[in-house]
């Protein structure tokens, strides 16, 4: 079966949150509380256990390139699990309950899943989160059950302005890059595409869910340079090597110095 | 910057006050609280953020998991002594490797409690051994301390036996003590492999730090009981050098760290920072202690006990040290940027 996954074309976004109600009504998440941030229309704030898609509400006291209407601008921006091609969590799972579908998405299998929170500090984009009362690990599922039926999923499917894009991998990356073309030659040179391939993140190899972009990923609360924890970790366990065996030789020393020892 | 005089936030250059409350007057600006954001925090440039909100979650382990590390290193090289121990025969050394097991059985039974008692669904921890992953660093250490807390039990029960029996509980010992050292290390292995900022740029030094300290935990709990000259003067050798281990490797953790300011902060201030401090001042009074007076055994058991306070503020700084870094995105972007 040939990758799915989303391409989020961020400068038509207009922050009405359909895809985050879409997405809680299909898959009946419940509410994290009904919280006012105070800072700004986004009282949302972060995609979480039962969130999983979150648009940003973005203020910038400088104007967008294409702009002249003095220097301000709202970028909106629909964020969502990205489905790393390395993902952090899945190969961090202890359990096996995170998988890789046939759609190359990453699912966790709630069955399994036993919430011992590993891949909560595993993910380099803080996506995945442990419910508390629930006990378990959750994330957006790319409905995989919409999938299976051959349904878009239901963010894309409510998104009125065609800014949240499914379909089969490679034709989101042609269609993302004839879109960077076109705003190019409108003159928003700003935009990027992020996360689109291998070699544009190869912290993580890629995103099946990756995005257009019009400023620095920091100011979307994306990280500049993820890095899947995993893709390092032999260099963890060799550094445990050399400490045990430095631990051996001083026990071994230890008892073999200790024998002519003076009394203590 | 929007030109926003009276607080309505519209800037007159792009707006009009045409609203039905436009003609309200106002004195001055009110005041809605101090979590109100009087610039716009999203602006780009060197250190853009988020409204300085989270980029990572934060951990979700309570206190179980770094009294779990504690313990976890404690029995760890408790076996790994032991093996090292039984090389060696006589009534004194039997008696100690004797204690040595009954650290790793208690240590590694207890430290298998905290676990489960630690998951969202404790009633799944099985489910821990149902792949094999060398990814993971939790899922090999279920493997571990599967085959650890067992080899403990056996090689505690069959030493006491003679005969076959004493030959068998000795080829325990020695997989114990094997075991054991992977239980002591994979602690910071796994810590080392996440992206929280703290943990994840101390990769190459947590493995040493957990084995130096719970080399020196064993030290310092074996001193709290009386022992013979030959085991009193194992355990000094054996505790000078674990300590000093900590020390080292604690300072080059914090050095490595800290070549990124917002990253290295968690470990200077707040809950993470003061348990930091503390552990370094409790491991160096046990190390010198001991040394300066070697033929008093109160002074020994209380370098003892300094060691066991100083070992566990030192896992409950790297636990809190690590919530306080995942709660700053600087701490992140900061670390991506400089690479």
């Amino acid at each position: 079966m040939a990758a799915k996954g989303f391409f989020t074309d961020t400068t038509i976004c207009i922050g009405c949150k359909a895809c985050e109600v879409a997405c809680k009504q299909w898959n009946q998440l419940p509410d994290d509380g009904f919280h006012f941030t105070g800072m700004s229309y986004d009282n949302t704030a972060q995609l979480g256990a039962s969130t999983w898609r979150h648009v940003s509400f973005i203020e910038r006291p400088v104007a967008l390139s294409t702009q002249d209407a003095g220097a301000f601008s709202w970028l909106f921006s629909s964020d969502v699990c990205k489905h790393c091609a390395r993902a952090g969590c899945l190969e961090s799972c202890p359990t096996g309950a995170i998988v890789r579908t046939e759609f190359e998405s990453v699912y966790v299998q709630p069955d399994i899943c036993n919430g011992c929170g590993y891949c909560v500090v595993n993910c380099p984009f803080g996506v995945i989160d442990r419910r508390e009362d629930d006990g378990r690990a959750w994330k957006c599922t790319l409905c995989y059950d919409r999938l299976k039926d051959d349904m878009t999923p239901a963010c894309a499917k409510a998104c009125p302005t065609a800014s949240i894009h499914f379909g089969e991998i490679e034709d989101l990356r042609e269609m993302a890059r004839a879109r960077v073309e076109e705003l190019h030659g409108q003159g928003m040179n700003e935009a990027y595409l992020y996360g689109e391939s291998k070699d544009s993140q190869p912290g993580t190899e890629g995103l099946n869910a990756f995005f257009l972009l019009v400023d620095q990923p920091e100011v979307y609360n994306l990280p500049p340079d993820p890095v899947v924890p995993t893709k390092g970790v032999a260099a963890g366990w060799r550094s445990m090597a050399f400490a045990a065996l430095g631990l051996m030789a001083v026990a071994v020393g230890s008892v073999l110095a200790s024998r002519n020892g003076d009394a203590g | 910057m929007i030109q926003d005089k009276d607080g309505r936030g519209i800037d007159e250059r792009l707006g009009s006050l045409l609203g039905e409350g436009s003609h309200q007057l106002v004195s001055r600006r009110q005041s809605v609280g101090e979590a109100v954001w009087s610039n716009i925090p999203s602006a780009s440039g060197e250190s853009a953020t988020y409204f300085d909100r989270p980029i990572l979650k934060a951990p979700v382990w309570e206190i179980d998991i770094p009294a779990y590390y504690y313990l976890g290193g404690a029995a760890g090289a408790s076996m790994a002594l032991a093996a090292a121990a039984q090389l060696e025969g006589g009534e004194e050394i039997s008696r100690f490797v004797r204690r040595c097991h009954w650290i790793g059985i208690i240590g590694s039974s207890a430290g298998a409690v905290l676990l489960v008692h630690d998951l969202g669904r404790p009633e799944r921890f099985v489910n821990m051994l149902r792949v094999f992953r060398p990814t993971s660093p939790m899922n090999l250490g279920a493997w571990i301390l599967a085959g650890a807390a067992p080899l403990a039990i056996a090689a505690g029960f069959f030493t006491r036996q003679s005969g076959q029996f004493k030959r068998l509980g000795e080829t325990a010992g020695y997989a114990a003590g094997l075991f054991g050292l992977g239980l002591a290390g994979y602690t910071g292995v796994l810590v080392g492999n996440t992206a929280t900022p703290v943990w994840k740029e101390a990769r190459p030094c947590l493995p040493v730090l957990f084995l130096s300290s719970a080399a020196a935990s064993t030290a310092s709990l074996l001193e709290i009981f009386p022992n013979g000259p030959r085991t009193s003067q194992l355990i000094l050798i054996f505790g000078t050098a674990a300590r000093a281990a900590e020390l080292v490797s604690a300072r080059w953790m914090e050095k490595r760290i800290s070549r990124v300011q917002t990253t290295g902060e968690p470990l200077r201030k707040g809950v993470g920072g003061a348990l930091w401090k503390t552990a370094a001042v409790l491991t160096a009074a046990s190390l010198v202690i001991p040394l300066a007076g070697r033929k008093s055994g109160k002074l020994r058991r209380c370098a003892g006990v300094l060691g066991t306070l100083g070992a566990i503020a030192l896992r409950l700084a790297v636990h809190f040290s690590g919530s306080a870094s995942a709660a700053n995105p600087r701490a992140t972007f900061d670390l991506q940027r400089r690479g």
